[in-house]
């Protein structure tokens, strides 16, 4: 095996330069302020504290909590059976399926929502059947547009992760079960949810990190009025040139998901009768 | 729509370029009159008239290179990093930025004699008073798009831009989403300059924002806005006149109001790079765009006013594109009219408190 470890000196460059060098650069940016003529920068955390004395943004921060978990959950709650119909197929078909989950993602992420927006608007292709019963109902511009979006955008993670944990299961542990006397019920929720939770985290990883950052759907799901953390950052980068500012803001959005990286690990090793946060 | 098509004509006339850069032999060799056959243009999206890129390339023996941007800061970001660029196509306070920091270089008036074809209106503007840097490429004022079933224009006269708190078209308006152009409107409303710097009448702007912002519903867009309007979505909108001038060409309900309380002129421009590589043809290009013929097709496609003066004239009086559209002309000399200065300062006070009006609610 020695031999191929200076194979992975070209990965190692490759994070350096493209995680931990930037990483590295929003913290400086983070922890400074453009200074006068004498000094190009100093150091300070008022960019933190401007960030929590401004009851806009904390209510900014709480409102992009709140929709990415209710995205997560959402997400959970659809991709679980459908990553559990896909793991009971067989060849053909189990490729069929994965294939209809994956397809939509080799369209860009931005020309999708687009087309959201052009179904969802007031003259759009669903209002035009709502209207055929006299429904008239405003969907573009709300939260549920941009929740919908984020669902739609983000789900096939979810499915993915579930479905490669439920399918890498040795099926001879429920045959074992039923076999105990456990009913199909029983089955599932002691040996097939247990067993899948590697997978339903993962996924709930991979949900909720892009959700809670995504500044583009809420932009054109949402509208210009509707503004979460993710939009706050592109402000600050794009019109206010306050790159400082915004890489503070980027950094407590990293520290805030690597918490709750944190607890959702322990909740998993709970789930798994190891040791966690409580014990 | 049209973007697509520009990219796809700007692909298949570079790969008919590659094929043969001498077909027509009254064109001189651009190689040795110009130092190359190459041009960088910077400009914003659907910004052209259809055929300006490939007329000027069939004239000048030439290949165009078109990239586009949408927003100043972002070219100004690119430009920052080193990227170079022939011509570049800025707005009025990033012109001044661009001057101030020494990025562009200073034009040869000799080698663009079409100079002379600009309107007066757009002569000797404060970005650039001695016309030293750059060449004006498109103009107008900001306005409301009103449906003039809907909205009355004795209300619009006698409120100006307070029309926009008039609890009687709740729900129904559109502003622009831009730190700026909100601004403007809320600064004109209460009387002031909207370069202000001054603390307290920006506070009051800011209020007033909030206060539109908390009992209005409006909806935030940029160039959606366009569309929208055009299939009569809204009642009113902050638009930009050029945007104002389609807008009511596509749908005759539709009209256009400048309040009296003042207004921005904006106007963008050509400039060169001081890190041009091809200032002779890039030259030659701005003098392109001042002939008539393209100039007309700018302004034919975009719907924006023309700075050739004589296009401009064309396209307003009886028999042209624009004739009675209240859009298309450029309000001049109008004491409360105002450009936007350049000032990195208070561009971050006034996004961070748009996005703070944004937020609440």
């Amino acid at each position: 095996m020695r031999q191929f470890r200076s194979m992975a000196y070209p990965y190692i460059i490759w994070i350096a330069a493209m995680i931990v060098v930037p990483m590295l650069m929003i913290f400086m940016y983070a922890f400074t302020v453009k200074g006068n003529d004498v000094t190009t920068f100093r150091f300070t955390i008022e960019n933190f504290g401007k960030f929590f004395s401004d009851a806009i943004f904390i209510e900014v921060l709480k409102r992009s909590l709140f929709i990415a978990v209710i995205t997560t959950i959402i997400c959970v709650l659809l991709g679980y059976p459908a990553a559990y119909i896909i793991a009971q197929t067989e060849g053909k078909t189990k490729m069929f399926l994965i294939l209809l989950i994956t397809l939509p993602m080799w369209i860009n992420m931005l020309v999708r929502t687009y087309a959201w927006m052009g179904i969802l608007q007031d003259d759009g292709i669903l209002n035009s059947i709502l209207s055929i019963f006299g429904l008239d109902v405003k969907l573009l511009h709300t939260s549920f547009a941009v929740i919908l979006g984020m669902v739609y955008n983000f789900i096939p993670f979810m499915i993915l992760q579930i479905h490669t944990s439920l399918s890498k299961m040795d099926k001879s542990l429920i045959e074992a079960a039923s076999d105990l006397g456990a009913n199909k019920l029983q089955c599932f929720l002691r040996v097939t949810l247990p067993l899948s939770l590697p997978g339903v985290i993962s996924g709930i990883t991979l949900v909720f990190l892009p959700a809670v950052s995504s500044f583009f759907i809420p932009k054109l799901l949402g509208g210009g009025q509707f503004v979460l953390i993710g939009n706050v950052i592109e402000s600050q980068f794009l019109t206010a040139g306050n790159w400082n500012f915004g890489s503070a803001i980027s950094l407590i959005m990293a520290v805030i998901i690597m918490i709750s990286m944190y607890i959702t690990k322990k909740v998993d090793k709970v789930e798994n009768g190891e040791r966690g946060i409580f014990n | 729509m049209k973007k697509l098509l520009a990219i796809v004509m700007g692909a298949a006339m570079m790969l008919s370029g590659c094929g043969g850069n001498n077909a027509s032999s009254d064109v001189p060799d651009p190689v040795e009159k110009y130092g190359s056959d190459t041009l960088k243009l910077y400009n914003w999206g659907e910004y052209m008239g259809e055929d300006l890129i490939y007329n000027f390339q069939k004239e000048f023996g030439v290949k165009v290179i078109v990239e586009y941007f949408d927003s100043n800061e972002m070219m100004y970001t690119k430009l920052q990093a080193g990227d170079s660029y022939d011509v570049i196509v800025p707005s009025d306070y990033m012109i001044e930025r661009l001057i101030a920091n020494d990025y562009l270089m200073e034009l040869d008036k000799s080698l663009i004699p079409n100079i002379d074809n600009l309107h007066e209106g757009v002569r000797s503007l404060a970005f650039d008073p001695e016309e030293k840097y750059s060449v004006p490429y498109f103009w107008g004022n900001v306005g409301i798009v009103y449906n003039k079933n809907n909205v009355s224009i004795e209300d619009l006269e006698k409120e100006g831009y307070n029309i926009l708190k008039d609890q009687k078209y709740k729900g129904k308006i559109y502003m622009y989403d831009s730190e700026r152009d909100s601004f403007m409107v809320a600064l004109k409303a209460l009387g002031y300059s909207m370069n202000t710097e001054n603390e307290q009448e920006i506070q009051e702007a800011y209020n007033w924002l909030l206060e539109l912002n908390n009992t209005m519903e409006p909806s935030y867009v940029t160039d959606e806005v366009i569309d929208n309007m055009a299939n009569g979505m809204k009642d009113m909108a902050v638009v930009y006149s050029g945007d104002a001038a389609y807008i009511l060409s596509q749908n005759e309900d539709m009209g256009f109001f400048m309040p009296n309380e003042g207004t921005n002129t904006w106007c963008d421009a050509m400039v060169i790079p001081k890190n041009a590589e091809n200032p002779k043809l890039a030259h030659e290009f701005i003098n392109y765009v001042l002939s008539y013929d393209a100039s007309y097709d700018n302004s034919y496609t975009v719907g924006y006013a023309s700075t050739n003066k004589q296009v401009l004239a064309d396209m307003s009086s009886e028999g042209g594109e624009y004739y009675q559209n209240e859009a298309y002309l450029p309000r001049t000399n109008y004491e409360k009219d105002e450009v936007f200065k350049d000032n990195p300062v208070l561009k971050e006070t006034l996004a961070n408190l748009w996005i703070k009006v944004k937020a609440s609610n």
